[in-house]
């Protein structure tokens, strides 16, 4: 079921050398783009259907061209590497095993849409991720991919790399503005949408690592190489990272549209021994939990997630089984939801810490049936009435554990300590 | 005129400005929509969330109305189930860790979380979990205390240290519930308008050192009345109350809105003014300084006017434009000379570019209108030989040095008419007790030529005498401010045209063209 697209260097040994990565197809794409008129490129990226692979899955070549015609401002492209959400660990491989994939990458996107200065936003916490982004980034201005004069041309290209402090919510694409902008990490209002007003007030593209890193392979086969995997909608290949309770967790690149159960038997290895499936997170700890049920219909594609009423997400795929205590998950989601709220908007800054605190009073065995219901009703009472998307990312995924294991809530409400699991 | 557009509110048409966001266009027609943290002077924030609207047919549905555009066409949801529902449930998430502590806190009875819990919310507490704690009683410096526990995190205080006066001393501190307005270590408030933060805010965070537990916000009578800490002439609110057996006190000035003059703000030196209109007063007559009845202290001034061979009227640049006539006519009936001389009262390189002036009184402008010679030069010349001083409010120690001053007291009587027992009133032979500037009525000229009226606002249970009534009683021709208004616009030509008893609220401009246009 494997595909190496993506990955096709990250076995290789030393593959994050300039010289080794060369030797291997690196930078082979820029003749052919270079050739191309940007608007030619962008039509290319288009035709091949790769969508954003940050989470929300927007057709990337159609965000490049909502860019204002004819404008009299830098444009900047803004690369999103902070990769927070929880189960999500694709784009740190990209970073560390073949990060000239990703600058490739970056070169092929800045020059269709026309900037000249990329930022790279990693996160704090990646240590590693960031000394091997930078000394690849060395090299390749060493080599001259970057810089002033790219592979001889006269096209002029810097990328900075920029550390975050560790916020989850600057993932969030105008938060991640405001903090390379050096002020503290909260999302913007949009209109205006960052296309037109991004970074320092100028238009800005800001793509997913993985997104960026998908070019070089677009470029060099052709869209239509590309498309041969994955459905009609959701064509390419992803990096899934598969954890939770399987035998082999992992970072896996599959082509799109597999059925998710048996990627997690034949891929994953399997649940361990003597335990059933109780739920699959597909997507991430934002998307709504699978049942064992509905998971038997759901494929690794955006519009099956979207008729089980879940998403896509990062590909972060978390599987559960019958030693998990729902209840417990939740408060866990909570918790990191609330940590990460940036305090801006009334309902997520204070509705986030009080739904931690009624999980936290059911899980002590003080909660009552109406603690569940308030619970419930502040999933609605929150969702969407803020900024951006982080109060949503925990409603919409603690109310489908509100919805579809409300009897384990209720045991905890009537039996005090957990005994529903297997544990 | 501002554009119009034509919009929908909740199905029925209204015009309002274009250009706008939706909580000033349609607040401009008298319909509210809640907001916490959008301020006029701040701009939008969008952070409180109790301005969304449905927007129908709108993409997307439901929008912050303070970001929003009043868009021809648009149809404005204010009163849907829905919309009542997130108005609700925004106030409940508001107040669910707020400490409700009502009773002993100044804001109550201009509270906003207050107002809009009666009108939009309504609901019983269903909080049954601890709320979360934070600090109280902080010291922000220049006379602010910060209660975190109120707090809305609005952040109104942190842009207008940023916006207005660009010192940024106040932040937003953590993330989620643990994000807190706070100063840097060390680095309190230090600006001279930081006192604005306590009207900024919408809740009761922010409380003023000053003010805080002096009175209840529904005891007091909130008059109008003009600032006179300098020559800018902010428009300010005069909160005062008359407890039971006790005399009409002046508790606050607070900045009220003139988009001419002040917009929303007053400096903290300004507002501080309103103790001296309580403290220090003078509130006897004096003569050779012991109490005397003002009839006879009055009986023994026209005496000395009387007896005089050379009479000198000093007036301040504080009085008003009607006191400045009615001594002026005063000063012809009794052959005296009038200075204005008032050096003292201008601080060089005081002001700032945004309210404060260097000069410290509030109607120097008046000068010019009336022909009223202030120099140094000019008050040496009506000095010399002169054998009685009226000064009328003007406190000479502030321009005088205290060896010329005494030298000036050696050779001729000093009077003086004032409303505190200040430095002037303690060197004067004969002191009068008059009415100050809240308990009076009048006209200023401020720095910027804008003429502006004062009504009186503070009666005291044993009222002192207006100036003007205490000069006819000298001898003027001038009996009231009625009279002197007549024969101003009688008299001055700037003034010739305007109708003294009828000056718009946000005063008049007296520009050059107006007086030529009147003169043609």
């Amino acid at each position: 079921m494997q595909v190496k697209l993506l990955s096709a260097r990250f076995d290789i040994p030393d593959a994050h050398k300039i010289e080794v990565a060369k030797e291997h197809g690196a930078y082979a794409t820029l003749d052919k783009v270079f050739a191309m008129q940007p608007e030619e490129v962008i039509e290319l990226v288009k035709a091949s259907g790769l969508r954003g692979r940050g989470g929300a899955g927007f057709p990337t070549g159609l965000k490049w061209s909502f860019l204002p015609k004819n404008i009299d401002k830098p444009v900047y492209l803004a690369v999103n590497s902070d990769e927070s959400e929880p189960a999500t660990f694709k784009d740190r491989y990209i970073l560390v095993r073949d990060p000239h994939m990703l600058i490739e990458g970056i070169i092929i996107c800045c020059y269709a849409i026309k900037s000249q200065a990329a930022y790279i936003y990693i996160r704090g916490e990646y240590t590693t991720q960031v000394k091997a982004l930078q000394a690849a980034i060395d090299e390749a201005y060493a080599a001259g991919y970057l810089g002033e004069s790219i592979a001889g041309r006269d096209y002029k290209l810097d990328v900075t790399v920029h550390r975050g402090a560790g916020a989850y919510v600057c993932g969030e694409e105008t938060a991640l503005l405001e903090s390379i902008e050096g002020r503290k990490g909260q999302p913007r209002s949009k209109p205006p949408f960052p296309a037109v007003e991004g970074l320092y007030g100028c238009p800005t593209i800001i793509n997913n690592v993985q997104s960026i890193a998908s070019l070089p392979f677009i470029l060099a086969n052709g869209p239509d190489a590309y498309k041969a995997y994955g459905t009609e909608k959701s064509p390419g290949t992803h990096l899934f990272g598969i954890s939770g309770l399987v035998k082999k967790p992992g970072m896996y690149e599959l082509p799109l549209g597999l059925p998710i159960l048996e990627v997690i038997d034949k891929v994953a290895g399997g649940l361990r021994d003597g335990r059933k499936l109780k739920g699959v997170i597909p997507g991430g700890s934002s998307t709504p939990v699978l049942t064992p049920e509905e998971a038997q219909t759901v494929t690794l594609d955006y519009e099956s997630m979207a008729a089980h009423k879940t998403m896509f997400g990062s590909g972060g795929i978390v599987v559960l089984d019958d030693t998990v205590d729902m209840v417990k998950l939740v408060e866990n989601l909570i918790y990191f939801y609330h940590h990460e709220s940036c305090g801006q908007c009334t309902p997520c800054r204070e509705g986030l810490g009080w739904m931690l605190k009624i999980v936290k009073k059911i899980i002590r065995g003080e909660g009552t049936t109406a603690d569940i219901d308030l619970l419930t009703e502040l999933c609605d009472n929150i969702e969407m009435k803020t900024v951006c998307v982080l109060s949503a990312a925990c409603t919409m995924s603690t109310r489908s554990y509100l919805n579809k294991f409300r009897h384990e809530f209720e045991a905890y409400v009537s039996g005090g300590a957990s005994s529903q699991t297997a544990m | 005129m501002a554009d119009k557009v034509k919009l929908f509110v909740n199905g029925q048409e209204v015009e309002v400005e274009s250009g706008k966001n939706l909580i000033d266009a349609i607040g401009a027609v008298g319909i509210e929509i809640p907001h916490l943290c959008y301020h006029p002077a701040l701009g939008a924030d969008g952070n409180c969330r109790m301005c969304l609207v449905g927007i129908e047919d709108g993409r997307p549905p439901l929008v912050p109305a303070c970001k929003t555009r009043a868009a021809e066409g648009m149809k404005v949801q204010l009163d849907t189930d829905k919309i009542k529902k997130i108005q609700r449930d925004i106030m409940e998430l508001e107040l669910i860790n707020h400490p409700i502590d009502c009773p002993i806190c100044d804001q109550a009875g201009e509270c906003k979380l207050q107002d809009y819990y009666m009108k939009y919310d309504g609901q019983k507490s269903r909080m049954t979990v601890k709320p979360v704690l934070k600090a109280k009683k902080m010291d922000f410096g220049s006379g602010v205390v910060h209660d975190q526990e109120r707090c809305v995190l609005c952040a109104r205080c942190v842009r207008f240290t940023r916006l207005i006066t660009k010192t940024g001393e106040l932040g937003i501190v953590n993330r989620t519930d643990y994000a807190r307005v706070n100063i840097f270590p060390g680095r309190p408030l230090a600006n001279r308008y930081a006192l604005n933060v306590v009207d900024l805010c919408p809740v009761g965070a922010m409380t003023s050192a000053d003010f805080r537990f002096k009175q209840r916000s529904w005891f007091l009578t909130k008059s109008k009345g003009i600032c006179r800490g300098c020559s800018k002439g902010c428009n300010i609110f005069i909160d005062h109350n008359r407890e039971k057996y006790k005399d009409d006190v002046i508790y606050r000035f607070r900045p009220r809105l003139n988009e001419k003059v002040n917009g929303y703000f007053m400096c903290d030196a300004g507002r501080m003014t309103y103790k001296q209109e309580n403290d220090n007063r003078l509130t006897v007559a004096l003569l050779d300084g012991k109490e005397t009845g003002l009839n006879e202290a009055v009986e023994a001034l026209r005496r000395a006017v009387s007896q005089a061979k050379k009479i000198v009227c000093v007036i301040s640049p504080n009085n008003s434009l009607e006191q400045m006539f009615a001594i002026q006519k005063f000063a012809a009936t009794c052959n005296a000379a009038v200075s204005g001389y008032s050096d003292g009262y201008v601080k060089a390189g005081d002001g700032d570019d945004f309210l404060i002036q260097d000069d410290k009184s509030a109607n120097r402008a008046s000068f010019a209108l009336l022909g009223i010679d202030a120099s140094k030069v000019g008050f040496d010349a009506a000095v010399n030989g002169a054998d009685l001083l009226i000064s009328f409010q003007n406190d000479l120690t502030l321009s005088l040095t205290a060896d010329s001053l005494n030298a000036l007291a050696g050779n001729c009587k000093l009077a003086y008419l004032g409303s505190n027992m200040d430095a002037c009133a303690e060197k004067a032979a004969i002191a009068l007790p008059v009415a100050s500037a809240t308990e009076d009525a009048g006209t200023l000229v401020n720095v910027d030529s804008i003429l502006q009226q004062y009504a009186v606002a503070v009666v005291k249970n044993t009222p002192a005498f207006d100036m003007i009534h205490v000069v006819s009683q000298l001898g003027g021709e001038v009996k009231n401010c009625f009279e002197a208004r007549a024969g101003l616009t009688a008299a001055v030509a700037a003034l010739k045209g305007i109708d003294l008893e009828q000056v718009p609220g946000e005063g008049l401009a007296l520009t050059v063209s107006e007086v030529t246009n009147v003169a043609a």
